[in-house]
Formats: structure tokens, C-alpha cells, sequence
């Protein structure tokens, strides 16, 4: 019996030595680091890292007196965290940046932002302010095709005719919130509804699980026809990919990157707060996310490149604003999981 | 020495405490806080219900199928002679250093519409997207934990001379197999299908990408659906409640299964058996010819094909040199990924050395009517999905932990602790009751007793346990993704936030970066291994004459 004994004995000594191990002793690969003075602010994303380190690296120049740490994640690994924070002791973001409105207008009816703080900011469009928060860039949701498809779908409708039954690939509105900000367009729309997934389901659509992966599957040949972000087509193009960007002559569908400020930020932390999402919605930060790919907010700060006579529509958010859980229970009543 | 046991079952208590209580009580305080009718709701609700008995049913196929070829590929291999066992055992062994979610995807490429099959042959796998290939590929994942554990009971329980006894009485292969053989393997058996059966019911990754395009959720994928929706609180009690769910109904299959073999006779083979012909025969060949092919299949072309997708420039282009290119790989490793390579070797180094020694402590505790109930508790945490596990980590130890390595390093051992117990506890099962008591009655003092009776097979199964889990720690990516704070950064946390698992190739890069140091550290030790001639120290079996 002296040998549980022993490795009893020796697991504090295990313990200290795994801690010491890997005791936390680089900095983080996107926040700057100035001096032990600084003043500290940490930030919740969701935002693609080039993004993030592009801004955040552009702020740490522009205030050097404030250090902000970065937990970045997947949309639904942030709402896993935050939660879990709440659970435990409270927030501890000063800031979120999120993907969609949907998640971020969910936390704000948990009570978790401050009203928007600097109602001042000059250029933002009306369509991306909501009470608790602003948009940061905009996302468009178009239609990406194979190459060489005949005759292309002009209209988003287009993609439930007969000519491209089994041909069209669907992003998993549960896995990525800008297939849910398409759901939530679709749902409001005149003209659509969810019969129109009910129309693609019958035409035998299929639902794949992310927003890549129907690029790559419309890239690789399994479908001809997907809804996907404009990014991820433009990136497989650059790469030489078989496929083309279709940019629905009804308008793509366009999201807002919202920011916040957390009820956590107060005092000192409240001040480079604010700071930050006035970098964000500078020309610089601005100027600094069209360079990742992304298209600003701001009029005139130059982004990726759009065809000719591209037009967009924009979701009702308001009208979608607390219906995410039912919407999503009637979708996947249709393609069910 | 009453002093010290006591002292050891207080460790163990707080163990359990600090590794399963509190993050189950931690979910289950939220589950609860819409009380009974808000668990009804998320029970009942139409998705629940399909997810939950998918769930079984893909869990049930995965454990029939793995455990059986798992142990015809045993039975076939480890009665060949010693030294022609370690290829075909690293053949079967292989998938487990692949990750689960590579394993998923690179069958998705190889054998997929469109896919490397389709565009040589023209062929493509029938089933893959739906539950079949679920199936089939958490097969080739748990079928390595089979194998292992029966050739770990071949190795201490099938007597030979038994077989050989049933053989000259005139009994056929297959009646021995039946009668004989079969039965003495029945307690390894058996633990290798709870393992392999809690695996596959909680595993995410293989059913998000196979099942997804075909409409076929469970429960693991149904509650990463309303992770992505948790912002709001109805979708996140839902999701506890699943979770604890996924617990309960592993609770049901295993607690049983456990109380059970804890009352079976600890019988063991006293001797080391006879020494093997050395002769290959024309079975041999066929049985190498299956592994080879089988290895082939369930890795070898997946992982070709991954190597091709990560080395193409785009998804869509032909693989050939000219398309080729090293970006998907420099992107990844742009960023911090060194110390974060060096952080992570050292959490599941510490995971690895942490988890066996805490399984040898509770399978050296466990005795009587404990044994299976303290089997089945550390267990429990491993059944939770990791999504789940590390919120349940942060609501019991954020407050003091956050953001700090020692949190991802109590989710590890929370994960892994099973790892590190079950072979420790398979290897003091082998041991004759009355052996540590001989050495003690011939004069040897407890420590001595202990150090030269019971130390030496429970080395051999702290290293395997400890070789898996450094595997698994080194590879967990979803509650590294939750629990990281700033400093603190795992390597699959920096290459996943590089490319965001942007596209095809950036997916199939980040999937080798993370498989081959594994790779490389293992066919490293095979090979000092083999040079050093282990294979003549491992028992080895008489084939099955004709």
C-alpha cells in the first residue's frame, strides 16, 4: 500500500511542475505590450485574426498607453465563453466584436453592453447602428458558381428552378452567423419566406456545414451552385480555383460586424474603451480592415473590389431581433439535423 | 499504513471532486435553472429526441463493429511470431495518433464525390455522408483501443496451453475460439467496448462532417448547434441539458458493465508461455495482406490525400506540381505558432505524466465493492462533450484560474484521467491475487513488495496510457479554443485562429502540421524500439495450426 501513498506524495510536486511547465510566458501573438503602466483592455472576437492583429497593432500605435489583450474565437466558442463568464464571477471583455447582429443583440438583451457611447462618430451608414452597437465592415452574401456553369442564376430565387436541381450547396445557418444573418433576410423578405428553403429542399438542395466548405465543394465540382460569402470567393479565385462570383441581380445580402462595450469597462478600463472602438471606426482602423479583405463602413475608405452595378439588401434586424431560436427550429424542420 | 491508505482515498475523493463534481455541478446548476419543465422541453424537443437515438444507434454499431475486427485483427496478428508483430500492430495502431476531425475529413476527400477515389477510378464510397460512414470511420478510430486491450488480455489471460488442450481433444478453431479463447478475453473485451462506446457517442467531428450534408445530426452536433445559438439563454440551458444527458446515458451503459466486472474472478496466467515457432506459414501472408490493405484504406489513402490537398494551391484545382504550394503552410505558422508548439508540448507532457499516475492511484485504491462505481465516475467527465467539459471548467474554476494554463490543464486531466486509469487497471487486475502476499510472507518489505511486484506491470501500461493521452492532449483543439487566455495559447489554438479553417487547403495543412510531430515521435520509438529488440521480451502465442 505505500505505492498510492507515494504517488500521492508526489502529485502536488506533479502538479507545480506541469504548472510551471506551462505557466503562461509569452505574449499573446496579437496584442501589443508597452509598459507594466499600461492600462489594460481585453477584447472578445469573433473577427478573422489578420483582421484583428491588423486593427489591434493599429490601435497599439496610435494609444501606446493601453495593452489589449485578445481571446478570439468561433462565433459559437465566444457565446460558450461569455456565458461560462457570467456563470463564474462576470464578464470579463471590456469589449465584443462580433460577426453578426443576431449573437450581439442576444447579449445585449442579457444586459451585457452599454448603450452605443459615442453616438457622436461621423459616417456610419443608419443601417449599421443599433441601440447597443455599431458596425465595423460589411459582409455580403452572394451565389458562387462553378466555372463554365450555363445558364448562371441571375436572382436568388433562380437557384429553386429545375435547371439546378441537385446542384446547389447551403451553408449550416447553426455554424456560421452569417448563413443565419441569409436565414433571417429570407425569412423577412417579400416574396420569400421559408418557403424558399422549402422550394430549395425540394430541388435538392443540401446543407453543408460552413461557409468555406461550400466554396470548396462548389470548387470541387460536388455542387455547381452555393451561397456563400463574397471573401471566401474572391480568396479561391486569387487561388486559381475553378470558380466564379454571382452577384444576385436582387441584391446580396449584406451584414454587419458589430462592436460593443461591455458593462465590465469601467473607470480607466471604460476610457480605453471608448478609444478603441473610436480607433475602429477611424479612417485608420477602418483603412486597416478594407487591407484584410473586408469591406469598411465608413463611405470612401477603399475595400475589396465589387462588379459593376452591384447592389444589396439588408436583413430587418430589428424584426429578427429575439426570433433566432424559432427561426432556426423552422429551418431545420425543413433540412433538418 | 491504515494513515497512508486513508490519506490516498482523501486524494482520490478531492480528485474526483475537483475533476468531475465540480464541472457537472456546474452544468447542472444551469441546466436546473429553468427546473423541471425547461430539462422536459430540451429532452423532448423533436431534435432531441432523433439526436438522442442517433446517438445510441451509431454508438452501438461502432462499438460491434470496432470491438470485432479489433479482435480478429488481434487474434490474427498476436499469434504470429514475435518479430513480424510490430508492423502489422503499428499498421492497426496508426489511426489512433491521426485526430479525429482529420481522420473525418480526410476520408471526405479521398472517398467523397469528387473526391481523389472518384477522380482516379471513378468510384466513390457508397454511404459515406449519412450514418454509414460515420460509422465506418469512428470504426477505424476505436478499433486501435479494441486491438490494444485484447492484445493486452492475450498477452496476461489466454493461456495457450488451454487452446492447444481444446485442439488435441479434438475441438475445431472455431469451436476453441468460442469455447475457449472468447471467454478468457471477455473482461478485456468488454472494457474496450465502453471505451470504444463512450468515444464514439460523444465524438463531434466525424459525425459534424459526414453527417451535416446528409441531415443526420446527434447529440454531440446538435449541441454545438445551440453552442453557436447560446447567446441566448433557452439554447444554452438546452445545451446543458444535453450534455448531461450524453452523461447519464453513458452513466447507464457503463455503470452496469462496470459493477459487473468488478465481481468477476481476477484469474491470470501465472507463467510466461512457451516460446513460438518461428516459421511463417501461408496464413501469415494472408493476415498481412489484410492489414496492409485494411491500413491502406483506413489511412493510408486519407492521409495521401490530405498531404495533396494541403500541398494544392485551391479547392478545385488538379493535385499535381504544378498547382503545388507551401502557403497554406506558411500562413499557418505565421504568428507565435513556436511558442505555442513548446506550450503545448509541455501541457500534454504534464497531461500525460498527471493522468496515468492519477489512474494508478485510483486503480491502486479501487478494491471490492468500489471498484466499479470509481471506474464509472472517472469516466463520466470524458462523455462530456469538450465544448461542454470546459464551460463546465470555467463556471467551477474561472474565478481563479482564468485565462491561465493550469485551467486547460485541469480540463486535460478532467478529459483524460480515464486514459491513464483503465489500463492501470487492467494491469493490477492481472495480477495473481496472492502474489504480492507471497513476496511478502517470503520476507520482503511492503515497499519491496510493491516495487518488484506490482511497479513492474504497471509500468508498462503508465507508459501506453501515458503515450495516448500526450497524443490526445497534444491534438484537443475545442477546449483549448474555450479556455485560452492571452500567454496562454495552444499550438492547435494559434494555427486554428491563423486560418480560421478558412479553406480546404488551409484545413488539410493544419490538420498535418498537428498529426506529424505525433507521427514523427512514434515511428521514432518504434524504430529504437525494434532496434532494441523489445519483441523478444513480449509473450508471444503459438499460431493456429492447420
Amino acid at each position: 500500500m505505500r505505492f498510492p501513498l507515494a504517488l500521492g506524495a508526489l502529485l502536488p510536486i506533479l502538479l507545480a511542475a506541469g504548472a510551471a511547465a506551462c505557466s503562461s510566458s509569452a505574449p499573446s501573438n496579437s496584442a501589443s505590450s508597452n509598459s507594466d503602466t499600461s492600462q489594460q483592455l481585453t477584447l472578445y472576437t469573433s473577427v478573422t485574426q489578420n483582421t484583428v492583429t491588423a486593427v489591434v497593432n493599429g490601435f497599439a500605435r496610435a494609444d501606446p498607453g493601453v495593452k489589449v489583450s485578445v481571446f478570439r474565437a468561433t462565433t459559437g466558442q465566444l457565446n460558450a465563453r461569455i456565458t461560462a463568464d457570467q456563470h463564474s464571477g462576470g464578464l470579463r471583455a471590456d469589449v465584443i466584436w462580433g460577426t453578426d447582429p443576431l449573437s450581439m443583440e442576444s447579449f445585449a438583451q442579457e444586459n451585457l453592453f452599454r448603450p452605443w457611447p459615442l453616438p457622436g462618430l461621423a459616417g456610419v451608414p443608419a443601417a449599421d447602428k443599433a441601440t447597443y452597437f455599431w458596425g465595423t465592415r460589411e459582409l455580403y452574401l452572394v451565389i458562387v458558381a462553378h466555372k463554365g456553369l450555363t445558364p448562371m442564376p441571375q436572382t436568388w430565387s433562380a437557384l429553386t428552378e429545375s435547371a439546378y436541381k441537385g446542384k446547389v450547396a447551403l451553408p449550416d445557418p447553426a455554424a456560421a452567423g452569417s448563413a443565419f444573418a441569409a436565414l433571417g433576410y429570407f425569412d423577412t423578405a417579400p416574396g420569400f419566406g421559408l418557403s424558399f428553403y422549402q422550394a430549395l429542399k425540394a430541388n435538392g438542395a443540401v446543407q453543408v456545414a460552413t461557409i468555406p466548405e461550400v466554396v470548396t465543394d462548389v470548387a470541387e465540382g460536388r455542387y455547381q451552385l452555393g451561397i456563400t460569402l463574397d471573401s471566401e470567393v474572391r480568396t479561391a479565385i486569387a487561388a486559381g480555383s475553378p470558380v466564379v462570383m454571382d452577384w444576385p441581380s436582387d441584391g446580396a445580402i449584406s451584414l454587419y460586424s458589430p462592436i460593443a462595450e461591455t458593462v465590465a469597462a469601467t473607470g480607466a478600463t471604460n476610457t480605453a474603451a471608448q478609444a478603441f472602438l473610436r480607433y475602429v471606426l477611424s479612417p485608420a482602423g477602418q483603412t486597416a480592415i478594407g487591407k484584410t479583405g473586408w469591406q469598411p463602413v465608413l463611405p470612401g475608405i477603399a475595400g475589396p473590389p465589387r462588379p459593376a452595378g452591384a447592389t444589396e439588401v439588408h436583413p430587418g434586424w430589428s424584426a429578427l431581433f429575439g426570433r433566432q431560436q424559432q427561426i432556426l427550429q423552422q429551418y431545420q424542420a425543413i433540412f433538418g439535423a | 499504513m491504515r494513515a497512508a491508505v486513508a490519506a490516498a482515498a482523501l486524494l482520490v475523493a478531492a480528485l474526483i471532486a475537483v475533476l468531475v463534481v465540480v464541472p457537472l455541478e456546474s452544468l447542472a446548476r444551469i441546466a436546473a435553472a429553468d427546473g423541471l419543465t425547461g430539462i422536459g422541453r430540451a429532452l423532448t424537443a423533436p431534435g432531441s429526441r432523433v439526436a438522442i437515438e442517433h446517438t445510441v444507434a451509431v454508438a452501438a454499431a461502432v462499438t460491434v463493429c470496432a470491438v470485432t475486427a479489433g479482435t480478429a485483427l488481434a487474434l490474427a496478428v498476436e499469434r504470429r511470431p514475435a518479430r513480424s508483430r510490430m508492423l502489422p500492430r503499428l499498421l492497426i495502431a496508426g489511426p489512433l495518433v491521426i485526430p479525429e476531425f482529420v481522420l473525418g475529413f480526410a476520408w471526405s476527400q479521398a472517398y467523397g464525390p469528387a473526391g481523389l477515389s472518384e477522380h482516379l477510378t471513378g468510384l466513390t464510397m457508397p454511404g459515406l455522408f449519412g450514418p454509414a460512414g460515420i460509422i465506418a470511420v469512428l470504426t477505424v478510430y476505436g478499433l486501435p483501443l479494441a486491438y490494444l486491450a485484447v492484445t493486452a488480455g492475450l498477452a496476461a489471460r489466454a493461456d495457450p496451453a488451454l487452446e492447444r488442450a481444446a485442439r488435441a481433444a479434438g475441438a475445431s478453431g472455431w469451436t476453441t475460439l468460442r469455447t475457449v479463447t472468447l471467454p478468457l478475453l471477455r473482461i478485456p473485451l468488454l472494457g474496450a467496448a465502453a471505451l470504444v462506446f463512450v468515444t464514439a457517442a460523444g465524438s463531434f467531428a466525424v459525425p459534424q462532417v459526414l453527417g451535416t450534408p446528409a441531415g443526420f445530426g446527434t447529440m454531440s452536433t446538435l449541441i454545438y448547434s445551440d453552442l453557436a445559438l447560446s447567446a441566448g439563454p433557452a439554447a444554452f440551458t438546452e445545451l446543458t441539458v444535453l450534455a448531461l444527458a450524453l452523461v447519464v446515458l453513458v452513466l447507464l451503459a457503463l455503470g452496469p458493465l462496470d459493477l459487473w466486472l468488478a465481481r468477476l474472478p481476477r484469474a491470470a496466467r501465472p507463467q510466461t508461455p512457451p516460446a513460438p515457432p518461428t516459421q511463417r506459414t501461408r496464413t501469415d501472408r494472408a493476415v498481412m495482406a489484410i492489414v496492409w490493405a485494411y491500413a491502406l484504406v483506413a489511412a493510408g489513402i486519407p492521409m495521401l490525400t490530405l498531404i495533396l490537398t494541403a500541398l494544392t494551391r485551391g479547392p478545385g484545382l488538379a493535385p499535381v506540381p504544378a498547382n503545388w504550394t507551401l502557403a497554406n503552410f506558411s500562413s499557418g505558422l505565421d504568428g507565435g505558432a513556436a511558442i505555442a508548439l513548446a506550450r503545448s508540448a509541455g501541457l500534454a507532457l504534464a497531461a500525460a505524466v498527471l493522468a496515468p499516475a492519477l489512474g494508478a492511484l485510483v486503480a491502486g485504491l479501487a478494491r471490492g465493492r468500489w471498484r466499479g462505481p470509481l471506474a464509472t465516475v472517472v469516466t463520466l467527465a470524458y462523455a462530456l462533450p469538450g465544448s461542454a467539459l470546459a464551460v463546465g471548467i470555467i463556471i467551477g474554476y474561472g474565478r481563479w484560474l482564468d485565462g491561465s494554463a493550469l485551467i486547460i490543464l485541469t480540463a486535460y486531466l478532467a478529459k483524460f484521467w480515464v486514459f491513464g486509469h483503465r489500463p492501470a487497471q487492467a494491469a493490477l487486475d492481472r495480477l495473481p491475487p496472492g502474489l504480492t502476499r507471497a513476496a511478502r510472507l517470503s520476507g520482503a518489505r511492503p515497499g519491496t513488495a510493491a516495487r518488484t511486484v506490482v511497479l513492474p506491470p504497471l509500468t508498462v501500461a503508465a507508459a501506453t496510457a501515458a503515450a495516448l493521452v500526450f497524443v490526445l492532449a497534444f491534438h484537443e483543439l475545442t477546449m483549448s479554443t474555450i479556455l485560452y487566455g492571452p500567454g496562454t495559447e495552444t499550438f492547435a489554438v494559434v494555427i486554428m485562429n491563423q486560418q480560421d479553417l478558412g479553406g480546404v487547403g488551409a484545413t488539410a495543412a493544419l490538420a498535418l502540421v498537428l498529426t506529424a510531430p505525433v507521427v514523427i515521435v512514434a515511428a521514432l520509438t518504434a524504430w529504437l524500439t525494434r532496434r532494441t529488440g523489445p519483441s523478444a521480451r513480449t509473450p508471444v502465442f503459438i499460431p493456429n495450426g492447420p
